[in-house]
């Protein structure tokens, strides 16, 4: 134990050495469950590399799949630098989505540039109001953001399910509810034929804004200093209710413009379970990396390629669609079982008398 | 009780770069009580946090009894007989006296039912060991040394025969801490054996067997209590004779209020109104839980005010409603720094610069807070001197001097000041004390909470004292003697002693 200790001592290359141990401990699990159901493990993982990365098409298959995860991952992250456990991505996700997909109701005929703003904009806002209900509650009730973002989560789902089986239901699509399509103008645009688009490319900009807020500004230092210790409100003169509020904005937004690209760019209309499970994988990446930028990009297109490679496992291989849920599941337990492990490693010796 | 042995051979513990603890031998034996000397930083801590496991070693064992052991968490070495009391408490504020015992007890039955009633045993050993006390009291609400003694209840409670106490005179008056050396000296006596870490000489001399010095990780020299002269221990823990005290800057007559107090009332505080002119040294004194250190959260802005005012050379400083905010002029030291006044995983820089924050450039550039920082370090000698090092791994003392350091940077034209030298050694005190001094001498107002009357009488000009969340007293310190200010102190020249009455 005083190996792992000494290996993980920088964030950096603690935040390596848990994403092996991830691997290494979702490697046994799945090889277990693979014996399991009569696979063979080698196999397996070849063909799950191959469908992560065995192909133009499988690389750009992982990177859509990584994109909402990794947004999702930064809007966990920017209320935790306060050491706020927002858990309502997926919620703030398809409230992004709804408003997004409103602004592209209301004004259907804009011309092009306007209507891809207008609906990115509608998705940033939508996912950033999802958040101001327990911003608010957490700021000044104080109601826990974990419960009331979690519990938000099942409203916003429901929401989408009832707006596409109803008012915004597209009449022309026969019996399968979902919105209208939505046009090219308020598309961003995608990669050659592939579907990997400029979502990822707008997500990776925003990463690298955010990481320079966090941590070269005054902004991000105040969080960085009220986190460590609320009490510091006294000393500093910097209020803690403001900034709940405003990170957990920053944070819907991040989810809500998730939310919308999926819909807009990767679905082509607004329709239910559109999540996919980003917003519960975005909080296990941020949390496994350590709450740091860097390390949740990385992260989050390795999960995303792994998720990809379920999909493509089934396709590719024998295995019934509910054993690669499975494997996905495992992925999930690997790593909440090192992140856990290593909270608790890291808590041993830093106690202070 | 066989008496214990509890040998820790050539021990060592480095952080990174920092050598903690080196090549340290200490025996601490049963029926003894050891006091740990050092300054600050020299190791005290570290040593017996690996003796109680919470720190493995780099190098060194552990015997007991003559068998090696080796302790992979404080489970393991409570479960050898060993104890632990730190100086930040364990017990849980909102839990009863009996509840937070039940907690540590391994024979705590699995159901304990509403107020955990069931455990007879718990009171029985309570009422031994911290006799007066309500095992239904909610913890929070007792006072300090009530509340250690009830840690070391808690501690003997898991049948350690072997109890480490951390400064557990720190925060104690004098009269608690008298309270607390019959506790320390009925335990050696009944076998159990009592390392007591402390900076205070009067500890030593009223409880003390065996005095062990430790040095930048090393443990310097032993001898029997008996043959340590107060002086010769300073110089062994220091390696400088003591300087004598500095006397009090004689104060001119007739300077302007500078911190002005009108009917403050804060929680437990009551109606206190209060002046401190420039050039004046103002000393509280009270025993624990008469409302003083509530007093000094409502000065530095950790309190809500109820009602009242507090102003600073005329301008409002604290008003009910108000929100708290740093005033360069005003320098705050609290009563718990590492609680209320430090980040502890960020730097000793951006610690250094907490007051400045809100002000800092858009874009903070942390090698100018780094350089800002060295002044302060040096002036204090905060050890390692080390800008960059999170706060939190400082000793406790290092940490006090970081949080006085921070706070008596610029001029400063009050200070208000909660047990200033708490956990400091006597190099630190002086040079704190004087800090304070110099800065009263030069015009500044000065409000200092204090544990020690003899310290306060020595150094104040003027002494108030607090009882049940009011001022009652307003002596001449001059004048005063620690036996009037201490009849104030207990409430008995205002009322009958109800404690008194009711028996
Ligand atoms: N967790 C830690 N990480 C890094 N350094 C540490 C840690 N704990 C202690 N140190 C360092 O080890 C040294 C010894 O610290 P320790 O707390 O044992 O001192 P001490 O003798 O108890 O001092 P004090 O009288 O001030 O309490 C100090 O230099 C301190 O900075
Ligand atoms: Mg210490």
């Amino acid at each position: 134990m005083t190996t792992v200790a000494a290996l993980a001592a920088t964030p950096l290359r603690a935040a390596f050495v848990r994403a092996a141990a991830a691997i290494g401990v979702f490697a046994a699990l799945a090889s277990l469950f693979f014996v399991s159901i009569g696979q063979p493990p080698a196999t397996m993982f070849v063909e799950i590399a191959r469908a992560a990365a065995g192909s133009g098409y499988a690389v750009g298959e992982s990177l859509v799949r990584a994109t909402p995860i990794m947004l999702c991952a930064l809007a966990t992250l920017v209320p935790a630098r306060l050491g706020l456990v927002s858990v309502g991505a997926d919620g703030q996700l398809y409230a992004g989505a709804i408003v997004g997909t409103g602004a592209l109701l209301a004004w259907p005929l804009a011309p092009g540039p306007v209507l891809l703003s207008a609906v990115l904009v509608g998705g940033a806002i939508g996912g950033a109001l999802w958040a101001l209900g327990p911003a608010l509650l957490r700021a000044f009730v104080p109601v826990h953001e974990t419960i009331s973002t979690l519990m938000l989560n099942w409203v916003a789902a429901m929401l989408v399910t009832w707006l596409v089986h109803g008012a915004w239901r597209n009449p022309a699509s026969q019996g399968w509810p979902a919105s209208i399509e939505f046009p090219d103008t308020a598309r961003l645009p995608v990669l050659g034929d592939s579907r990997v688009h400029a979502g990822l490319a707008l997500a990776l900009v925003l990463a690298v804004v955010l990481h320079a807020v966090l941590t070269r500004t005054r902004s991000g230092l105040v969080l960085d200093v009220l986190r460590d210790n609320p009490r510091l409100q006294a000393v500093t003169g910097c209020a803690v209710a403001p900034r709940i509020v405003a990170t957990m904005l920053v944070g819907g937004a991040f989810a809500g413009l998730a939310g919308i690209v999926e819909t807009s760019v990767v679905q082509g209309r607004l329709q239910s379970d559109l999540a996919n499970g980003a917003g519960l994988a975005g909080f296990l990446v941020a949390w496994l990396a350590g709450n740091r930028v860097p390390q949740t990009v990385a992260l989050a297109l390795l999960v995303g390629a792994v998720l990809a490679a379920g999909d493509g496992l089934q396709i590719a291989t024998a295995v019934p669609s509910s054993a690669t849920l499975v494997v996905q599941g495992l992925m999930f337990v690997a790593l909440l079982a090192v992140g856990g492990a290593s909270a608790r490693w890291r808590g041993v010796g830093h106690g202070r008398g | 009780m066989a008496p214990v042995e509890l040998r820790l051979n050539g021990l060592c513990k480095r952080f990174r770069d920092v050598v903690a603890v080196h090549d340290a031998s200490l025996v601490i034996r049963g029926g003894e009580v050891l006091a740990l000397l050092g300054e600050n930083g020299a190791g005290k801590s570290t040593l017996m946090r690996l003796a109680y496991g919470m720190v493995r070693p780099d190098a060194g064992h552990i015997e007991i009894d003559a068998r090696r052991v080796r302790f992979d968490a404080p489970r393991d070495a409570v479960a050898a007989g060993i104890g632990m009391v730190f100086q930040q408490f364990s017990l849980i504020d909102t839990l009863s006296v009996r509840e937070n015992l039940a907690l540590a007890w391994p024979r705590a039955p699995w159901w304990l039912g509403r107020d955990a009633r069931r455990p007879g045993a718990l009171d029985a050993h309570l009422a031994r060991l911290v006799p007066g006390v309500d095992p239904r009291a909610r913890t929070g609400d007792l006072a300090v040394g009530v509340r250690q003694q009830i840690e070391i209840a808690k501690v003997l409670l898991r049948e350690a025969r072997c109890v480490i106490l951390d400064e557990p005179t720190a925060v104690l008056t004098p009269a608690e801490a008298g309270a607390l050396h019959a506790r320390v000296r009925a335990l050696a006596r009944d076998g159990f054996a009592v390392v007591l870490i402390t900076h205070k000489t009067a500890d030593v001399r009223a409880c003390a067997d065996r005095v062990a010095v430790m040095r930048a990780g090393r443990v310097v020299g032993e001898a029997p209590a008996a043959d340590a002269a107060d002086a010769r221990i300073v110089e062994w823990m220091v390696g400088v004779a003591p300087a004598p005290a500095a006397a009090r800057p004689a104060r001119a007559a007739d300077t302007p209020v500078r911190l002005s107090v009108r009917g403050l009332c804060a929680g437990p505080v009551r109606d206190v109104a209060l002046d401190v002119h420039a050039g004046e040294i103002v000393a509280v004194a009270g025993v624990s839980g008469s409302g003083q250190v509530a007093l000094a959260e409502a000065l530095t802005g950790l309190r809500p005010l109820d009602a009242g005012q507090v102003t600073l050379d005329g301008q409002a400083l604290r008003a009910p409603g108000r929100p708290a905010r740093p005033v360069a002029a005003l320098a705050a030291i609290p009563a718990d720094p590492r609680r209320t006044a430090i980040a502890p995983s960020r730097s000793l820089a951006v610690n250094l610069a907490l007051k400045r924050l809100a002000v800092q450039p858009w874009r903070v550039r942390r090698a100018a807070l780094e350089e800002q920082a060295r002044a302060p370090i040096a002036r204090f000698d905060v050890r390692p001197p080390d800008p960059r090092r999170p706060a939190g791994t400082l000793s406790g003392g290092n940490l006090q001097k970081l949080v006085i350091a921070r706070e008596l940077q610029g001029d400063p034209t009050a200070v208000v000041a909660c047990y200033p030298t708490m956990g400091l050694d006597v190099v630190a005190t002086a040079q704190v004390r004087d800090a304070m001094l110099t800065l009263a001498a030069n015009g500044c107002a000065v409000l200092w909470f204090g544990e020690d009357l003899d310290d306060l009488l020595a150094h104040a000009h003027r002494i108030v004292v607090m009882f049940d969340g009011r001022l009652v007293a307003d002596l001449d310190a001059h004048t005063a003697t620690p036996q009037q200010v201490g009849v104030w102190m207990s409430g008995h020249a205002i009322a009958p002693d109800p404690l008194r009455q009711a028996a």
